[in-house]
């Protein structure tokens, strides 16, 4: 998204009150949906649940192509679109709705890097698992990610979008990683998350934040999707307090949804 | 105990050790945690044992160059910065190390690189100047075309145009993560208590190039001078680690003297090598030329044969030209 809709948006957004029809789009979720796009999405609902603002979703094989940026999930809200989590977060602030206000500078500072470290390391390490793990990408990506096309598109969409992932890895010093060293480094995330959350209830005491609910739905999916091996869950299962951590946020905000 | 590792790098100017921002943070790492490694200066990555800067080669005869590799190499061999660091302390550093790579490396990489009055008056121009003859021609641009590549996919997106939405964006993230760290280091010296740790390194990284180059559009420069404790932060490192470095002196003076000008015009002897690299490449061309002549003049003359308008002379003409050809 850029500054100047940014901006735009956040003085026609201030005077509009959240509509009752907010839709959130991203893809079919039986068939299609892969890893990381499922946690991003899954990050969002949450951090909507969390600010008490309803969204229906509705699952399109498109949605990749719907959203302005060409990433999963986008938002439709009255007249207007806003794809990822943190320009999202930046829409409802200017509705009035934040859930970092409450902290101070330090607090949210902590909290923007926390929230990059997610970007960064998890993130990144889903896309390569998906991607560049060839057991993965043969047996479970390319035939999701292709599932509502049909031949030979869909072998064209699917390493088209391997290449680029690729690509990404080499430029960012991730394409001569070996699977066992992402693996290490999410663990490495892990590990930071666990520590900094403590035994709190949330990672910034006693109110849930936008990193809540960014880790949230990244370690969720991570835990509730199967892929060929379940080695990324296994690793989170050794941090007992991210699991409770997990529950928690699923009993408050997704109570009989996904159980 | 063994040799000392050598470690290859960006030379240095504008007052800092080196100019490039993954160099910095080994150098100052290594500074911070005392490491003993023999440093290589150089100006060209071909002479780098990976190709790329900076390279760190072991004891083992292993090659890492990424940044975090050598520090977790150097931490293996106990050179570790983060000691002192509770277990909570190095997750913030880890966080704070992502925000910088998400934020701020790519503003950096287009304030560099793609911005072209900076690319052409100070990048461009200093790897021109510090690189050996044949490759200041192209391994700038080169590097250039990496560099611009790696930016458009970390951005995700093909929108590296001329419309200065990108350059908006970058720039309003950067001064972002820019106040962020201002915040976080409020008014102490490290980030961590009084010795500085892995964080220290990677911030003055980021930050120093920023602080120190004179780009002709500084306006991270201005945003970074108006937050005073990260600006004091740098010039502290650099007086308390870097203390009268060697290549500061000299490329300093080999540098400010020099009046504004084109790209390459204070090359030494630059007719006589333009002068050399002419001759090269004009005996090149004709060397070309005569060799796949020949073959082409070969053809052209089978081809008349195959097609005879008289039919009489043909045999003595084929034997005279067979004679020619392996002459």
């Amino acid at each position: 998204m850029s500054l100047a809709t940014e901006a735009f948006m956040s003085q026609i957004a201030a005077a509009e009150p959240w509509p009752e029809n907010a839709t959130l789009y991203q893809p079919l979720r039986e068939d299609q949906i892969l890893l990381s796009d499922c946690a991003s999405s899954l990050a969002v609902q949450a951090f909507l649940r969390m600010c008490g603002l309803p969204v229906q979703v509705v699952c399109r094989a498109n949605a990749e192509y719907m959203s302005p940026s060409g990433k999963i999930p986008f938002i439709h809200v009255g007249n207007q679109v806003v794809s990822e989590l943190g320009p999202i977060v930046q829409f409802t602030k200017a509705k009035g709705h934040s859930l970092s206000a409450g902290l101070d500078d330090v607090q949210r500072a902590e909290m923007k890097a926390y929230m990059e470290l997610v970007n960064n390391m998890l993130l990144t390490a889903e896309l390569y698992v998906q991607w560049c793990d060839d057991a993965t990408a043969t047996e479970i990506s390319r035939p999701r990610y292709s599932s509502p096309y049909s031949w030979p598109l869909n072998n064209i969409l699917a390493f088209q979008k391997q290449w680029e992932v690729r690509r990404k890895m080499n430029a960012i010093g991730w394409g001569g990683k070996t699977l066992e060293k992402v693996y290490e480094d999410v663990s490495q995330c892990f590990q930071a998350l666990s520590q900094r959350l403590g035994t709190q209830t949330y990672f910034f005491a006693k109110q849930p934040t936008e990193l809540d609910a960014l880790v949230f739905g990244h370690l969720f999916t991570i835990l509730t999707t199967r892929l060929t091996n379940n080695e990324l869950a296994e690793r989170i299962k050794s941090y007992s307090n991210l699991l409770s951590f997990c529950r928690r946020i699923e009993q408050t905000y997704f109570e009989g949804k996904h159980s | 105990m063994a040799a000392p590792e050598e470690l290859f790098c960006w030379e240095g100017d504008w007052g800092l050790p080196s100019i490039s921002t993954e160099c910095l943070v080994v150098l100052a790492y290594a500074k911070f945690a005392g490491a003993p490694l023999s440093l290589r200066k150089i100006s060209n990555p071909w002479r780098s044992p990976s190709g790329l800067l900076p390279a760190l080669r072991t004891n083992q005869k292993t090659v890492l160059s990424r940044p975090s590799e050598i520090i977790i190499h150097l931490r293996k061999q106990k050179y570790n910065a983060d000691f002192d660091l509770s277990a909570k302390e190095g997750a913030d550093s880890l966080a704070f190390i992502s925000l910088m790579e998400e934020k701020l490396a790519p503003a950096l990489i287009y304030t560099f690189w793609g911005e072209s009055a900076n690319y052409v008056e100070v990048t461009r121009r200093w790897h021109a100047e510090h690189m050996p003859f044949p490759l200041r021609f192209f391994l700038p641009s080169w590097i250039q075309s990496q560099q611009l590549e790696k930016l458009r996919l970390l951005r995700g997106d093909d929108v590296l145009d001329v419309s200065g939405e990108l350059e908006k964006e970058l720039y309003h993230d950067a001064f972002e993560c820019m106040n962020l760290l201002s915040q976080r280091l409020g008014s102490h010296k490290f980030f961590f208590g009084d010795s500085p740790s892995s964080l220290d390194a990677y911030v003055f990284g980021h930050l120093a190039p920023i602080l120190k180059s004179k780009l002709p559009n500084g306006k991270l420069q201005q945003h970074l001078r108006n937050l005073d404790n990260l600006s004091n932060f740098c010039s502290n490192i650099l007086l308390l680690y870097f203390p009268r470095d060697p290549n500061r002196e000299g490329g300093t003076s080999t540098v400010t003297p020099q009046p504004e000008g084109g790209d390459l015009d204070h090359v030494p002897n630059k007719r006589m090598k333009q002068f050399l690299s002419v001759i090269v490449a004009m005996g090149a061309m004709l060397s070309y030329a005569l060799v796949t002549g020949m073959v082409s003049l070969e053809h052209f003359h089978t081809k008349v044969q195959e097609e005879p308008q008289d039919s009489q002379p043909i045999t003595a003409q084929h034997h005279y030209q067979e004679e020619e050809g392996e002459g």
